[in-house]
């Protein structure tokens, strides 16, 4: 899926300083929305919310469209935000970085989870760190493939996909894990109520999606290794001669992913209070949602180019969209429009990116 | 930049190409009657006319898309979307003959032009709006399946009449012993062999795959090629679709789910890039043949089924490592 | 069109008609005044040199024949009828053939797929491999390669075997005019004697070759006239047997005024970079240099040379086979960029686009980018304020035009993309800096800026090392040049050589560099 032909695309964000003089305060602020993907996500988001909040207290919805829905609905937020972000750290890593295998992580991770807390008795306190550590050991065999070995990254992740869903399932002969201690585990994601004022919302939330995200956000934005990883990304041979360790920073990108693909397993562990051997893999699996989010959010497929906020805003959007399209249908009709609106929003969201940079380009 | 070069290296004779066969393909085929054989000593139910037949019957519609998937990926493309396309023929296709009794002609030409026309919608996105193919896959893969469900209104058709029984797993879809299903694989491939080996429009797509700016200059349309790729492919869902449907009976909600990462697991077996401009169906063919032999004999072995995905992920890294490794040599010598 | 031996004989080309006639071909960019009313004339049968330094115009003129550009007053003629060229399909119609450097093939296809693409001949429709391969074996037979070499797939060529098939491969197009555009500069002389006997054959049968190069030894053997370019004009246009190298080499330099001479001394002392018998296989053999602080030493050779091979395998991006390094009299090992940079050296790429700039990133990005641990607390926090006061500092101190340090690199002017770079290799002074081209497509304002920054390192200590092929620029900094050729260090000259003694020791005039005795 590689194509090396395709130069790192200039960014979305070069100015057309001549056409900006033109137009008034108005233009440049479409021209915001246009170029710059968070401002778009979050006008997008706003109006999503609004329109569905209106329909709801005119009773076009089957259900109340208000914050308490908003809020329950962020319990599939985490997992799905969680595993985007691992996505937008190996994609702004470069040379064709995507990790279809992060769904099967999930899965293996999550029976080694169910095994430690559900079998063996350990603590939770020492099972969670371990359960992500086994989740930074399989990103290891990832990185080893495409860092250090030259696998493309969609075969090597696509075979590590097959392998460890398959050792997750062999591992206890294809059935859940769902003693005493793992139902336990349910407290983790239980819904808190802080005041009055505030929706009570999944635990969850706190626990582990923000410190997932404020982490990812500082490593990308504020520590040596975010500089290198946007620097291989944008440019591998530039790096090189910049004396960045190329190979060893590709390599800890999908260790990272691995990290937090161990993150989302614990979290979907104590979701449905059972160890699943398929919790990764059901349906279409995590990846595909998990690299759709990231798109929506911005990330460039070609690497260098991708914002935490983007994927997390995008995060949102699709739940909160979502959530909305499950109130507007009676039945299961509201599923079926939740893909369709997913795969509406990501052809025309790219279609905008690569509009965009022709302007972009030709403007340049 | 530029290297000066050993004179040696304008002395050094080089292996033709092999006109038939590549290198991968020789040891596919080597594996596979490796295997084979061991099963045969190995089971005394493995190499029987049954068995065999099962084997190349489930792995025909991985196979029939695989070679249109070939094409695609020499281009330097990717089609993550033929598992939900495949559900939108299936299900059209099982609902018009059962519900308005279409026979077999009909309904053969009905999947065919439908998925002409889904792949035709990939090939446009990706030819004309510039996006990188494996994002307007994800998409269509997502639209297509809601196309899909909305077809299905919520309950798998049941009671599909056998009116592509030709292409069923039974009794009537056998041709001297073996599935028409797998004859009708074979056969596409054998054209799609000659196609992409011989004519000129189908060695074009080499072309684009290795460098499409460079194509271009050289006067090859390089967007026809693009959609033609998809649409081929397209064409090759609506056949495995008729496959899949076969003797009738039950079309699933679930259709066609993780398809498309059994169809790219195989054409990278068979030795297709997946950086482009290199692969061949012929590859293909035996990658898929690779995957159905190992399903069968962990079944046979009675060893547990959910191995088989794991040996796919082995072959996988196994098929495309020989393959980094070659280079490299090729590369250094 | 027929051209006898006798047409030739006399070195002149007067009495068959010229094939392709150029007159007044005028071209601008921006401000730069890339041709200056440029005439040409091209018999049949006649290999044409044409020469001049680097931006003297040559490659303007080519595309402009090629039809990939269009000249903004000119005209030319093709058999006397006036042609309006403006794209290279129009030319190739018209029967004009381009070899550029790169070649333009793919590697997955057999040689013979190639030369046929986008135009393969057909029986029953599908491609007639039996009648494309006769005539690809006719055509590699008639340049002397090997027949054999049709069913193998480009990728298994070496790169001059790919070189040598592109010409095939416009030979096939059976063209009136072929251009090389320095078809030599990646061949060893074996091969080159291969590309001898193919441009033979092409004037054997009335092809007219304009054949452009650098290596002035060259012209003698292969050329029968010279047309020597220099800034935009033509200086000379004779017959090759009325000109020596020298005489060449003198056209194509003038006799401008050396600007400016700077006038260094540098202390006696001893060196710091020491280089004994460093080889790379294919690359370069047997180096032996030595720069001492303070002190600027070229390397000067022609594109192919393998200078800028010696510069790479110092900074341990393309590590040398054998050989030894001394930093300050110990001995370093240098296998990666990370050993150079740790004994304080750094390197200037020559590609800024590939091998320099992120362009999607700021300014302040690209400077830090090499620079991490040191703009960082404890290795780990990047320190963003010392980023952006670092970024800032040079912003002013280097002369670097653009509105802030959060401008993005990409839309920045070659120059200041350059300088940009330039500035990532000085937050942390190095000991030794190697520059690689550091003035190619460079305006001439931000080159004296560089130069100027270059000299001013120097005079702080540090030792410098420039690989170049721009000869000005190589006199103009260096204390002393050392030539380049075929991987060998050839001469050396103190400051003040003569352009045209360079020049002649660089393009393979043998006497020049007998002259010049190696210290």
């Amino acid at each position: 899926m590689t194509t090396p032909t395709v130069a790192p695309p200039p960014t979305p964000r070069a100015p057309a300083p001549a056409r900006a003089g033109a137009r008034g305060g108005l233009g440049r602020l479409l021209r915001l929305i246009l170029v710059e993907r968070v401002a778009l996500l979050t006008v997008l988001l706003v109006v999503v919310v609004t329109w569905f909040w209106i329909l709801g207290d005119n009773g076009y919805l089957i259900a109340r469209y208000d914050s308490d829905y908003l809020a329950a609905a962020l319990d599939t937020l985490v997992p799905l935000s969680i595993l985007a972000l691992a996505e937008l750290i190996v994609m702004v890593s470069g040379r064709g970085g995507i990790d279809l295998s992060v769904g099967s992580i999930v899965s293996l991770a999550g029976m080694c989870f169910g095994f430690m807390v559900g079998h063996w008795g350990w603590p939770v306190a020492v099972a969670v760190p371990a359960t992500i550590l086994i989740g930074g050991l399989l990103g290891a065999v990832n990185g080893t493939l495409v860092a250090y070995l030259g696998f493309p990254a969609l075969i090597a992740t696509l075979a590590t996909f097959y392998a460890f869903g398959s050792l997750a399932l062999v591992s206890n002969q294809n059935a859940p894990i769902s003693t005493k201690p793992v139902q336990d585990l349910h407290a983790l994601t239980s819904a808190v109520d802080l005041s009055p004022q505030i929706p009570s919302f999944p635990l969850q939330v706190i626990t582990f999606l923000v410190p997932v995200v404020l982490v990812v956000w500082l490593v990308l934005n504020r520590t040596t290794y975010g500089r290198k990883l946007y620097a291989i990304g944008t440019n591998d041979v530039a790096a090189r001669f910049a004396n960045i360790n190329v190979r060893q920073t590709r390599f800890r990108a999908y260790v990272a992913s691995g990290l937090l693909a161990g993150v989302a397993a614990v979290v979907i562990v104590a979701q449905f209070a059972s160890a699943r051997p398929d919790a990764g893999s059901v349906g279409n699996g995590m990846a595909l949602p998990a690299i759709t989010i990231a798109v929506l959010g911005g990330v460039v497929v070609a690497g260098g180019i991708g914002r935490v906020a983007g994927v997390v805003i995008a995060g949102l959007l699709v739940v909160w969209l979502n959530a909305g399209i499950l109130l507007f249908f009676e039945g299961s009709d509201g599923s079926q429009f939740q893909l369709f609106a997913l795969g509406a929003l990501l052809v025309s969201s790219a279609l905008l990116n690569a509009w965009t940079l022709r302007r972009g380009r030709s403007a340049g | 930049m530029t290297a000066l070069v050993e004179p040696a290296a304008l002395r050094s004779r080089r292996r033709p190409v092999a006109r038939a066969v590549e290198g991968q393909e020789l040891a596919l085929v080597a594996v596979i009657a490796a295997l084979w054989v061991a099963l045969s000593f190995g089971t005394n139910t493995f190499l029987t006319a049954g068995n065999l037949s099962n084997i190349v019957f489930a792995v025909a519609p991985v196979a029939l898309i695989g070679i249109g998937m070939t094409a695609i990926i020499v281009t330097g493309g990717i089609d993550v979307s033929v598992g939900s396309a495949a559900a939108v023929v299936m299900v059209v296709v099982a609902k018009l003959i059962r519900d308005s009794g279409v026979p077999m002609v009909e309904a053969i030409a009905v999947a065919l032009v439908l998925g002409v026309l889904l792949g035709t919608v990939n090939g446009l996105l990706v030819a004309l709006g510039g996006i990188h193919p494996i994002i307007v896959t994800f998409g269509t893969l997502n639209l297509f399946r809601f196309v899909a469900l909305r077809l299905f209104e919520n309950k798998q058709v049941t009671g599909v009449p056998s009116t592509l029984q030709w292409f069923g797993g039974g009794e009537t879809g056998l041709s001297i012993g073996v599935p028409n299903a797998w004859w009708l694989a074979m056969a596409v491939a054998a054209v799609m062999w000659v196609y992409m080996r011989h004519w000129p429009t189908g060695r074009h797509w080499y072309a684009v795959g290795g460098d499409p700016a460079a194509a271009r200059l050289a006067g090859i349309r390089v967007h026809r090629r693009l959609v033609a790729a998809y649409a081929l492919t397209g064409l090759l869902v609506g056949l495995a679709a008729c496959v899949l449907i076969g003797s009738g009976g039950l079309v699933q909600q679930n259709a066609g789910t993780g398809l498309e990462l059994q169809v790219i697991a195989a054409v990278v077996i068979g030795g297709t890039s997946i950086l482009g401009g290199r692969g061949t169906v012929l590859g293909t063919l035996l990658g898929a043949l690779l995957v159905g032999t190992v399903t069968s004999a962990i079944t046979l072995l009675g060893w547990r089924s959910e191995l088989t995905e794991l040996f796919i992920g082995v072959f996988i890294l196994v098929a495309v490592g020989v393959d980094l490794l070659r280079e490299r040599r090729r590369r250094s010598a | 069109m027929t051209v006898t031996d006798s047409d030739r004989a006399d070195g002149s080309s007067a009495t068959a008609p010229p094939i392709l006639r150029l007159t007044g071909i005028e071209k601008r960019y921006g401000g730069v005044h890339a041709l200056r009313g440029v005439g040409l004339e091209v018999a049949a049968g006649e290999v044409h040199a044409l020469v001049g330094e680097n931006g003297a115009g040559k490659s303007t003129l080519i595309k402009i024949v090629s039809g990939a550009e269009v000249a903004d007053a000119g005209a030319i003629e093709l058999d006397g009828v006036p042609q309006p060229f403006g794209s290279t399909t129009s030319a190739l119609g018209a029967g004009i053939a381009t070899v550029y450097q790169e070649p333009q093939l793919f590697g997955e296809l057999t040689v013979a797929e190639n030369m046929f693409l986008g135009r393969e001949l057909r029986r029953h429709g599908a491609v007639d491999r039996g009648t494309q391969r006769s005539r690809v074996v006719e055509l590699l037979e008639r340049i002397g390669l090997d027949p054999e070499l049709a069913d193998v797939r480009v990728a298994d060529l070496a790169v001059a075997e790919q070189q040598l098939v592109s010409i095939a491969k416009a030979l096939s197009q059976e063209p009136r005019i072929l251009i090389l555009d320095e078809p030599s500069a990646i061949l060893t002389d074996r091969e080159i004697g291969t590309l001898f006997r193919a441009v033979r054959a092409m004037r054997e049968s009335g092809v007219a070759v304009i054949y452009i190069s650098h290596r002035l030894d060259e012209l003698a053997q292969i050329t029968d006239r010279v047309t020597v370019l220099r800034d935009g004009e033509v200086v000379a246009s004779k017959p090759t047997t009325e000109l020596s190298v020298r005489a060449v080499a003198e056209l194509m330099v003038g006799h401008a005024l050396q600007s400016d001479v700077v006038d260094r001394s540098i202390p006696d002392t001893p060196p710091v970079l020491a280089v004994a018998h460093l080889c790379r296989g294919g690359r370069f053999t047997d180096v032996s240099l030595h720069v001492r602080a303070g002190e600027v030493v070229a390397l000067y050779g022609l594109v192919g040379s393998g200078a800028g091979n010696i510069a790479r395998a110092l900074y341990g991006v393309d590590p040398a086979d054998s050989g030894t390094v001394t930093l300050a009299g110990k001995p370093v090992a240098l296998h990666s960029p990370a050993d150079a940079v740790r004994h304080g050296i750094t390197m200037l790429p020559a590609n800024r686009k590939v091998q320099g700039v992120f362009g999607s990133k700021s300014i302040a990005f690209n400077i830090s980018s090499a620079h991490l641990r040191l703009l960082s607390r404890g290795g780990l926090w990047l320190d963003r304020s010392r980023e952006r006061r670092v970024a800032e500092e040079f912003l002013t101190r280097i002369a670097i035009k653009a509105p802030s340090v959060a401008t993005l690199v990409g839309n920045l002017s070659g120059g200041n993309q350059q300088k940009v770079v330039l500035a990532r290799q000085l937050v942390e002074r190095p000991r030794i800096l190697l520059l690689e081209e550091p003035t190619q497509g460079v305006d001439v304002g931000a080159k004296d800026e560089i130069h100027r920054i270059v000299l001013e390192l120097a005079d702080a200590g540090s030792a410098i090392v420039v690989v170049s092929s721009d000869l000005p620029e190589v006199l103009q900094l260096a204390d002393r040049v050392l030539v380049v050729r075929g991987g060998r260090l050839t001469a050396e000259f103190p400051r003040g050589a003569g352009q045209a003694d360079v020049l002649a020791a660089a393009a393979g005039d043998d006497q020049t560099v007998e002259e010049v005795s190696l210290s």
